[in-house]
Parts: C-alpha cells; sequence; structure tokens
C-alpha cells in the first residue's frame, strides 16, 4: 500500500491535492503572463519557486510522478529564465502549460482513485520530453539550479555536514 | 541536552501539507507541543512572543524555500539575536545543494534533511542535534 492510499494519510493527501490545486491556480496565471511577453523571464523563476512547494510535498508523500513532474518543470522554468531563446521559450511555456494540465488531471485522480495515473497520456513520454527540453539548457548554469550536478542525497549531504564539522 | 518530546517545537515551511507530515512525524516520536507557521515572518513573532512570555522555542525545522522569509533569511535573523543564537534549527530542503548547505553550515544551521525524508531519519537528525 502506498502512502496516496494509506487511510491513516487520507486527511493529508486530500490537503495536498487542494493546496496543490491552488498552486497549480497560481503557476497558470503566471504562465498567462508569461506568455503575453517572453522576456519577463523572472516569473518563470517565480514559477519555479512554486512548483518546488509542490514537489517536496508530492515526494513526502511518495507521490512519485507528481514530484518527478515538478521537479522537471522546475528545471526546465529555471533554465529557460536564464536565457532570451525566444523560439525555445515559446515551447518551455506551452510545454510547462501541459504540465500543469496533466499534473491537475493526477490530483483529480489521487482524489478519486488514490493513483497516480491518468487515462489516455503517456505520463513516461511526456516526462521524457520535459527531460528533453531540460537538456536543451544544459550549458546554463546557476548554483541553485544546476540540479543534476550538484543537488545531494541525504547521505551525500550528511558526508558534507561532517566534514563541515557538523 | 538531550532530546525532550515535551519541549516546544516550531515548523516552519509554506505547504501546510509538509507542515501536517513533519507533525505527524513528530508525534509518533511522542512530541506534542508543536507549532507552526507558514514562512519567517509569522515564525519569527512567535519565537519572540514565545521567549517574552518566558515559554520558549527548544526546537526549530525550517524548510529552505518560502515565499516572504527565506529559511535561510530566518536562520540568519534567528542567529542574529543573542537569546537564539544556541536554538537548535534543523533545515529541511527538497533538494540538498551543495552550496546552500555550505552556506547554511556559515549561517549557523545545526543540521540538514532533505525531502523526503522518514520518522527514523529525522528521528536520527534530532538525536545528533541535541546529543552535542
Amino acid at each position: 500500500m502506498t502512502m496516496l492510499q494509506d487511510p491513516e494519510m487520507e486527511d493529508v493527501v486530500i490537503e495536498f491535492c487542494d493546496e496543490s490545486d491552488q498552486l497549480c491556480q497560481e503557476l497558470e496565471q503566471i504562465l498567462d503572463d508569461y506568455e503575453e511577453d517572453l522576456t519577463q523571464t523572472a516569473l518563470l523563476e517565480n514559477f519555479g519557486q512554486i512548483i518546488d512547494r509542490i514537489m517536496g510535498a508530492a515526494k513526502s508523500l511518495d507521490a512519485e510522478l507528481v514530484g518527478r513532474y515538478c521537479e522537471l518543470g522546475k528545471i526546465v522554468s529555471y533554465k529557460a529564465s536564464q536565457t532570451t531563446d525566444v523560439q525555445l521559450l515559446e515551447i518551455v511555456s506551452a510545454t510547462l502549460f501541459d504540465t500543469i494540465d496533466i499534473l491537475n488531471s493526477i490530483f483529480k485522480n489521487i482524489r478519486t482513485n488514490k493513483e497516480e495515473k491518468v487515462d489516455g497520456i503517456g505520463l513516461n513520454a511526456f516526462a521524457s520530453r520535459l527531460k528533453w527540453l531540460s537538456e536543451k539548457f544544459n550549458n546554463i548554469q546557476r548554483s541553485s539550479v544546476a540540479v543534476e550536478e550538484q543537488t545531494q542525497g541525504q547521505e551525500s549531504i550528511d558526508n558534507l555536514l561532517n566534514e563541515l564539522g557538523l | 541536552m538531550a532530546f525532550d518530546p515535551t519541549q516546544k517545537i516550531l515548523i516552519v515551511d509554506d505547504m501546510s501539507t509538509m507542515r501536517k507530515i513533519i507533525k505527524n512525524m513528530l508525534r509518533k516520536m511522542g512530541c506534542n507541543n508543536i507549532h507552526e507557521a507558514n514562512d519567517g515572518i509569522p515564525a519569527w513573532e512567535l519565537l519572540v512572543q514565545a521567549h517574552e512570555a518566558k515559554d520558549p522555542f527548544q526546537f526549530i525545522m525550517s524548510d529552505w524555500n518560502m515565499p516572504g522569509m527565506t529559511g535561510l533569511d530566518f536562520l540568519i535573523k534567528v542567529r542574529a539575536d543573542e537569546r537564539f543564537k544556541a536554538l537548535p534549527f534543523l533545515m529541511v530542503t527538497a533538494e540538498g545543494e551543495q552550496t546552500n548547505v555550505i552556506t547554511a553550515v556559515k549561517a549557523g544551521v545545526s543540521n540538514f534533511v532533505v525531502k523526503p525524508f522518514n520518522i527514523i531519519t529525522l528521528q536520527e537528525k534530532i538525536i545528533k542535534i541535541f546529543g552535542k
């Protein structure tokens, strides 16, 4: 039984879906504003901060797919905020809109079926598309977003903390 | 100072889901004096009020990424105040980025826990902090 299906966690899971719905509305509004002017890249950074909030809770509830989409959405939005390639930014905007649509559908399904799936959508294929897009920005580095290179799991962090004397 | 489950704990996170998850874990560890704030600004107010009421917090668990006042800014504010210089402060983050960890250690964080984490990891962190 996953955490999403655990009766003891039901309240938390429902609250997670409610809270994430609200945040998805904020994300949609950001993308609406961003679509009007693709030079407002600060909006993408804001998008990354908000989707990061959903990611943390999703991973903590073993909502693996939501966590994965949010993580990729965060990488794409942060890295896209560092580029001026308008053609690529148009793709980013459309893909992030799709990401939010899919997240909304997954939340709906978690509520009703306690499962992370959406009929008629190849979720893994979409994740691959997001990953492909994130790799388009491989030349862009920024300490707070260079996830692949610098993000550490608990064990690596513990090693680093030991080295730092904690 | 060993960890005592009756100690007063402050959870700071902008996601109420996360606050609930952490609260559940702490309750399973026997803690029942748990308070919450949704970012560093109300957390700071709670911290000061509790201190002035002579019922101070003894442990803070704060998220890193929050609107308003981030976990790092909150940590810096806490450590800049003589009253809270030694208050155990556990930073919670979705991604343990090396630079963030180093910055937080320099700012005086007690330890770091990376999401997702389970009750065992949290217990280990608490023992490490209070076992010193």
